[in-house]
């Protein structure tokens, strides 16, 4: 069974590693690239919490749920990526035995904290919950962290190679082979990564003070299967002929095999990953598993009172996220991607696994990671950065891939009419301007139709007493889509004669969540 | 910058000044052949086989064993039909006649505005050359060369490698309204070849052109008129801006080939001060205003 699972487990890990490369230009992968993030099991428990209903792109996250009672937490060992890299950390890093671990045992409670935590705050509709998402955490290490460091790496290696005269020809080849095929064209580079990179190592860390340190301890995911899988179907038996030998107990990932009867499994913890039946010796073979219909009951590592107290953390962090001052000025530069909900709505259903800023790179690259703005809720939600780069006109793909449809799923053509954003001129520096000299590159890029920025020919006074025509290029509102193309390509070093602003709801008043 | 690329830089440099025009050009003009060749009335195959024909055969242009590069305008991630890039069958036959002529290879590229990816595929240019063997290249940042000009304006500017070192050169606009330029035939369609900050070329724009651009003047010029781009331009997106004219020119000389293209628009060299400058800074092969065209009419 241990190698069942081995087999699984790397099979899962591919495909997300799969649906990953896969969402780039031209996103032609039959299977969509959210699917694997919506195999999450705490998008359906939040989603109907922000809805009351369960939309169907909850569904796979269902899934998942509906079997834990039968199987336990079979998720966090044969599915979870994340899971997945914490059990390649261990051969990384020597992390210490279970018996040395002992001392981390009191904070089992912890991950229930953080699920009731976060279920409170998600009912006053602050939804926090994507930052400790497991799969939405893999993604973000993956997006901003892992794949911009091998296509770095690939590329400069390549590109030292073809130096050599002999290997120019291959290298080259190669590397038009990995542009066409997994690396990007342009990639990215974001804002954000040190945090990222921090947060994401500091859950790989986590593997220096116990096995799956991450899944006994943290995991809100891990919580919610754990909590539904206390009286699962699907037991561990011990037989007669046990020499209590303790190597199962030493061999568990969750160290949910209690030490002083081997017979008895922590159910809310027990993964299912079959390594105690892999470790029982071969002499003995005392451990099975099997189907039982009346099965035993594990308690929840948790007491009253640490329910009180984390609900009532849950309750005073709705208020702390909802009484800072809201800084005005920030208030138009958080430009989401074509497809959003309005922003309040956008902030509680984006669960920040950043697909839409991954499958951005493969095209104009503007999505970015956002900062924190006035709130930590801002922190990294994508957000248009149109000096970096610019909406494509011809592409909806974030929309495509969102999992949670925070970005709507709108077509080409909705997407070629959404604003998204206005843009204004700096007299003070855009060169027609401020410098009496022809220019108008951003006249020439804009992609509507019927441009939204247009000139008109002006005769200017030199300062040396001479006359010149010249074209002065002006936006007209009612075109603009706010794609940016223009504050891209704006020929200025540094800050552009030409930006964009969040388009304005002008039903919605701008607050703290707005 | 490193020895290497110092080296093969001022190689290459000293190559490029010692040669009044580019090395691309067809120098003697020994022939009675006609100066540029337009042709009106046909589907885009018969445009080009009828134009290069009028011109004395591909194999004027190109020797067996050349290496070729095709230079089409595939700017912007934009379908046949919106009219922003080159035609992909002008592209596909010119592929077949170089290949007819002896070239060893032809390579197709252009340094785009819209993503490349998109802009290579959906412009329909990728897929057609390739399906006539030709070798479509992806434009990379390290393959720029920066080539001294000692212009009236510019002192150097980065030109693609490829470009560079290819034997031949056929240069393919699309003729379209532009913004700034007015219209973009052949000269502006070099700027597909050119690295750095593009932008910046437009402030002084005709100058700097004919800075670069006389240097490398490429063998042929070929502007595909078949469907034009009256307005909106060069990005379009507008079926109603686009039209219908069935024309296509051809010519060794870029500069002439522009003059006559301005005649598809209805405009005169004085509208247009980028061409204007090329021609009163000498970059024109022919006298301009005696042209030898051969004007043909499928119809």
């Amino acid at each position: 069974m241990q190698n069942l699972r081995k087999l699984v487990q790397i099979g899962f890990f591919l495909l997300f590693i799969i649906l990953f490369l896969k969402a780039r230009y031209p996103y032609e992968f039959s299977m969509g690239s959210d699917f694997g993030l919506r195999l999450s099991p705490l998008i359906p428990v939040f989603t109907f919490i922000e809805t009351l209903s369960f939309p169907p792109l909850v569904i796979p996250g269902l899934i998942i749920l509906l079997l834990t009672p039968f199987l336990g937490r079979f998720f966090c060992s044969w599915v979870c990526p994340l899971g997945t890299c914490l059990d390649a950390t261990d051969h990384l890093i020597k992390t210490p035995k279970n018996r040395n671990a002992q001392r981390w045992d009191k904070l089992r409670f912890l991950k229930f904290a953080n699920l009731i935590a976060l279920v409170i705050l998600a009912i006053f509709s602050v939804n926090l919950w994507g930052y400790l998402d497991p799969l939405s955490i893999f993604n973000r290490m993956l997006t901003v962290i892992l794949y911009p460091l091998a296509t770095l790496f690939t590329e400069k290696s390549l590109l030292v190679l073809s130096e050599i005269s002999i290997l120019e020809t291959p290298a080259y080849y190669l590397f038009d082979l990995f542009k066409d095929n997994v690396m990007p064209e342009a990639q990215a580079h974001y804002q954000q990564v040190l945090l990222i990179a921090l947060f994401s190592g500091a859950i790989l860390a986590g593997e220096k003070l116990s096995r799956r340190f991450w899944c006994r301890y943290v995991c809100p995911a891990g919580a919610l299967l754990g909590f539904m899988s206390q009286s699962r179907f699907y037991e561990r038996l011990v037989g007669e002929e046990c020499p209590a030998c303790n190597m199962c107990i030493s061999e568990c990932k969750m160290d949910a095999i209690p030490g002083d009867d081997v017979s008895k499994t922590n159910k809310v913890e027990c993964i299912e990953c079959f390594n105690c039946g892999a470790a029982c010796p071969p002499k003995t073979k005392a451990i099975t598993y099997r189907w039982r219909w009346k099965p035993y009951h594990t308690q929840l590592d948790m007491s009253r009172r640490q329910v009180l107290t984390s609900m009532v953390s849950g309750v005073a962090g709705v208020g702390l996220l909802s009484i800072g001052l809201p800084n005005r000025n920030h208030e138009r530069q958080m430009i989401r991607p074509p497809g959003s909900l309005a922003e309040a709505e956008f902030q509680d259903k984006c669960i920040r696994c950043l697909e839409c800023v991954r499958i951005c790179e493969s095209n104009g690259g503007c999505l970015q990671p956002d900062a924190i703005h006035s709130s930590l809720t801002q922190l990294w939600l994508p957000a248009a950065h149109m000096r970096t780069g610019y909406c494509e006109y011809n592409c909806n793909l974030c929309a495509e891939v969102c999992p949670t449809d925070a970005i709507q799923p709108i077509t080409l053509e909705e997407k070629q009419n959404w604003v998204m954003g206005e843009a204004y001129f700096r007299e003070d520096l855009c060169i027609p301007f401020a410098r009496d000299e022809d220019c108008i590159v951003c006249e020439e890029h804009c992609p509507t139709p019927d441009k939204a920025i247009k000139f008109e020919l002006k005769l200017v006074q030199l300062p040396n007493g001479e006359s010149q025509e010249l074209k002065m290029p002006y936006v007209v509102p009612a075109l603009c889509i706010g794609c940016g193309i223009c504050e891209f390509k704006c020929p200025i070093v540094g800050k552009a004669g030409i930006f964009v602003t969040k388009a304005i709801d002008e039903t919605s008043e701008m607050t703290y969540y707005s | 910058m490193k020895r290497r690329e110092f080296l093969k830089t001022s190689a290459l440099g000293t190559m490029a000044m010692s040669l009044p025009l580019s090395r691309w050009q067809l120098f003697a003009q020994e022939t009675s052949l006609p100066h540029a060749a337009f042709v009106k009335n046909g589907d885009p195959e018969s445009l080009v086989m009828n134009a290069i024909q009028a011109l004395g055969g591909m194999e004027r242009f190109i020797q067996k064993g050349d290496k070729v590069l095709l230079k089409p305008n595939i700017g912007w991630d934009r379908s046949p039909e919106l009219a922003a890039n080159t035609n992909p069958e002008v592209v596909a036959t010119l592929t077949t006649l170089c290949f007819a002529a002896g070239a060893s290879e032809v390579k197709v590229l252009d340094r785009t505005c819209n993503e490349p990816q998109r802009c290579y595929r959906n412009s329909g240019i990728a897929d057609a050359a390739a399906a006539k063997d030709a070798e479509i290249v992806q434009v990379r940042k390290n393959r720029y060369v920066e080539m001294p000009l000692n212009g009236k304006v510019l002192k150097s500017w980065p030109i693609y490698k490829d470009y560079l070192e290819a034997d031949k050169v056929i240069n393919i606009p699309i003729a379209k309204h532009h913004g700034m330029a007015k219209v973009t035939l052949g000269l502006k369609n070099l700027m597909g070849v050119m690295g750095g900050r593009r932008g910046s070329l437009h402030v002084n724009f005709a100058e700097k052109m004919a800075d670069i651009t006389q240097h490398i003047m490429p063998t042929l010029t070929v502007i595909d008129a078949y469907r034009m781009l009256m307005a909106n331009g060069p990005s379009g997106g507008n079926p109603d801006d686009v039209r219908l004219v069935r024309t296509l020119i051809a010519s060794p000389c870029t500069v002439s080939a522009d003059v006559l293209g301005l005649e598809l628009f209805g405009h005169s060299l004085s509208d247009t001060e980028q061409i204007k400058v090329a021609v009163e800074r000498g970059l024109a092969l022919y006298d301009t205003q005696n042209l030898d065209v051969a004007r043909i009419d499928l119809a």
